[in-house]
């Protein structure tokens, strides 16, 4: 992919200027902006790719110009916020962000998640993004890419790491095809630095203990023998996301 | 004003004055009331009647010519038999004796002074009286048999005064009671008065000393609050804002070129993170922000314990692979979290076992480091107390809130934390939750 074209939009001078030079030094275009006006203006004057968004901004807020953004466009919106309680992290994802990373956030994470976000805005063929679905199911189960949780038939929430998530999510966009260990990592890629960095066999393993009936005799996320893994239920998209209660 | 201030009835001295006034009025009023109800110096009113007609009889009697007498003594006796009136022989009369009984003074009294009650001698247990008309002839007479006088003190006189004692001693306590209830509220109040404000205020009723004191009480407790609300705000504030400094300070040390310094940066800027975050999450554990859904939290144990074994520690899970109970997930994997950072600081290894019963999940984080003392047990489970005081101030070392907030955290799941012995050495932490397991949905 081509150097993409990113907007930060965020108040503090020092944070700014730092987010935009450690993007560009890994290989980014970046655009600065201090408030909402400013991000319009940008945005006119730019081809945008991906927009970083601080909650907290002067004038108006983070979240309102998150759904003002959604309203008019697909732009992958990755939300920042100084606040990491669950309340901020809902919703954001429901305003429409696509990601959401509560400060202080490890700078190697935010280039990891704009480069999955926006794989996953290229990867135009896959199933939720072909018809907006924000859900999918698979024999009962439900994964949430918005609320990013996954629930069992009987309604549970089941806890995974992003890591775990995002490579079940993949499978889920893609069933019946074989995916290689490297196309795995691809698309995952890099969304687990440092000390939680797993290869893919692990977070497979640990996926399959928590949906599998027996995870010994896996038979959701098929082994294949030429070195690769199939996720093998039938995956249907569902539109109106709901909750385990209902 | 000021002098007569015992006479204000709203202050507590007036109540008090007016409670002993109104009983001794009470007393007194009850003790008159009967008193004129039973007078004991007059004769019985039943004699009384039977007097009237007597005495009607008589002096119908003593105006009548002599002639006329032998008449009417028949039409009296046919009118009225009970009287018995009967003409004497005239004979040697003797005065009654004064001293005869009430009801005959009374007799006497209504007769007037023509008349003359003479004694006569008893015959039967009928209670005759003789009679001495103005002109001399004799008559004698059947007072009406006496009612049964009940004793004095078994009467209706000593039933009275009982129920006025008893009533009054009573009505008494119950306002005596009434008065200072209010105190004893007091001190209940005080006691359960606790910094999240959840007890209500004191009501503000009662006499005036005793509402101006709930008042203050009040006041005071709305100024402590208050003062605790501008602390946690304050220290939430200095929390949130010393996270932009972190976070330039977290992008600045990705352009360190020396990878040691940068790695121990980003060490100390890690700290530093999750300390704000203990004190953040610390400050808002009581306000039950995320929602209670159902959860697999054997995949919540497990996630923990492959998260610690990510970092390169000993950490195994022992339990069922799926455990559904309804809990707020996120508050459940940082109470866990917390303690097995705590497990796997103290002790070479940890182990999370989870088991299962219909009503409760039991969860316990076993470490076999140096455990804490039965003294030193309580007082963990206070914010900011730190099991480490004289050692190893590393660089793991944190606020001390780490068990607190998962102790608040099973709190507001309605469940218990314990930290009791390991069988050999270490700690074991128990967290027992209830299971209010929602109806399983089918949605296969």
């Amino acid at each position: 992919m081509a150097s993409p074209h990113i907007l930060v939009v965020e108040d503090d001078r020092e944070t700014r200027a730092l987010i935009a030079k450690y993007l560009r030094t890994n290989a980014c275009n970046v655009t600065t902006a201090t408030d909402g006006r400013e991000m319009v203006r940008a945005m006119t004057d730019h081809r945008v790719d991906l927009l970083i968004l601080d909650v907290m901004l002067p004038g108006e807020d983070g979240l309102s110009l998150c759904r003002k953004v959604r309203a008019e466009s697909q732009m992958p919106i990755i939300m920042l916020t100084a606040r990491g309680e669950d309340v901020d992290r809902i919703v954001g994802l429901e305003m429409g962000a696509d990601d959401y990373l509560a400060k202080p956030f490890n700078p190697r994470e935010l280039l990891a998640r704009i480069n999955a976000v926006l794989r996953r805005q290229a990867a135009a063929q896959t199933l939720s993004s072909a018809n907006g679905a924000t859900a999918l199911a698979f024999l009962g189960w439900r994964i949430d890419f918005r609320l990013r949780e996954l629930r069992n038939p009987a309604g549970a929430r089941v806890a995974m790491t992003s890591a775990e998530f995002d490579l079940l999510q993949t499978f889920c966009e893609r069933p019946g095809r074989v995916l290689s260990r490297d196309s795995l990592l691809d698309l995952t890629q890099g969304r687990n630095t440092g000390s939680f960095e797993r290869s893919i066999d692990v977070l497979v393993s640990r996926i399959r203990r928590k949906i599998e009936t027996d995870p010994l005799e896996p038979t959701m996320i098929k082994t294949v023998r030429s070195g690769g893994y199939m996720f093998t239920p039938r995956v249907d998209a569902v539109t109106i996301p709901t909750n385990g209660g209902s | 004003m000021k002098r007569l201030g015992f006479l204000n009835l709203r202050g507590i001295s007036g109540q008090i004055a007016a409670l002993v006034v109104a009983s001794i009025i009470a007393i007194h009023l009850i003790l008159t009331a009967t008193f004129l109800i039973h007078r004991p110096d007059q004769p019985d009113p039943s004699i009384d009647r039977g007097h009237a007609l007597l005495v009607a009889s008589v002096q119908l009697l003593g105006v009548a010519p002599a002639a006329e007498r032998p008449r009417l003594f028949a039409d009296i006796a046919r009118a009225f038999p009970q009287l018995d009136i009967e003409s004497l022989p005239p004979g040697p009369a003797v005065a009654a004796n004064e001293a005869d009984g009430p009801h005959l003074r009374g007799l006497r009294r209504r007769l007037g002074s023509g008349y003359r009650i003479v004694s006569l001698p008893q015959q039967d247990d009928t209670h005759n009286v003789g009679i001495a008309l103005p002109d001399g002839a004799m008559i004698s007479a059947k007072l009406l048999p006496d009612r049964w006088q009940p004793p004095f003190w078994g009467g209706p006189w000593m039933m009275t005064l009982l129920f006025a004692v008893i009533s009054v001693t009573l009505l008494g306590l119950w306002a005596a009671r009434a008065l200072t209830a209010p105190l004893s509220s007091f001190a209940k109040a005080a006691e359960s008065f606790s910094l999240n404000g959840a007890a209500a205020p004191l009501p503000e009723r009662g006499p005036e000393e005793i509402r101006s004191v709930a008042k203050a009480l009040n006041r005071m407790r709305e100024r402590i609050t208050a003062l605790i609300d501008d602390r946690t705000r304050m220290l939430a504030a200095i929390s949130h804002d010393l996270r932009t400094p972190i976070t330039r300070m977290r992008l600045r040390s990705e352009f360190i070129e020396d990878d040691v310094y940068r790695s121990r940066m980003l060490r100390d800027l890690d700290q530093m993170r999750s300390m704000l975050e203990s004190v953040l999450s610390f400050l808002r554990n009581d306000r039950k922000l995320e929602s209670m859904t159902l959860v697999d939290i054997a995949t919540t144990l497990q996630l923990v314990t492959d998260q610690f074994a990510d970092m390169g520690h000993k950490v195994a899970y022992d339990g069922p692979e799926h455990a559904l109970a309804t809990v707020r997930p996120d508050d459940l994997h940082r109470s866990i979290t917390n303690l097995v950072e705590n497990a796997v600081r103290f002790g070479a290894e940890a182990a999370i076992r989870l088991r299962m019963s219909s009503d409760t999940v039991t969860i316990d984080i076993e470490d076999d480091g140096p455990g804490i003392s039965d003294a030193r047990k309580d007082v963990m489970l206070e914010p900011f107390v730190r099991g480490d005081d004289a050692r190893n101030m590393d660089e793991a070392a944190g606020f001390g809130l780490g068990l607190s907030i998962a102790h608040a955290i099973v709190l507001a799941h309605g469940g218990e934390l314990s930290l009791n012995d390991r069988q050999s050495h270490g700690l074991m932490v128990r967290i027992q939750l209830p299971v209010h397991q929602q109806s399983r949905q089918a949605t296969a």
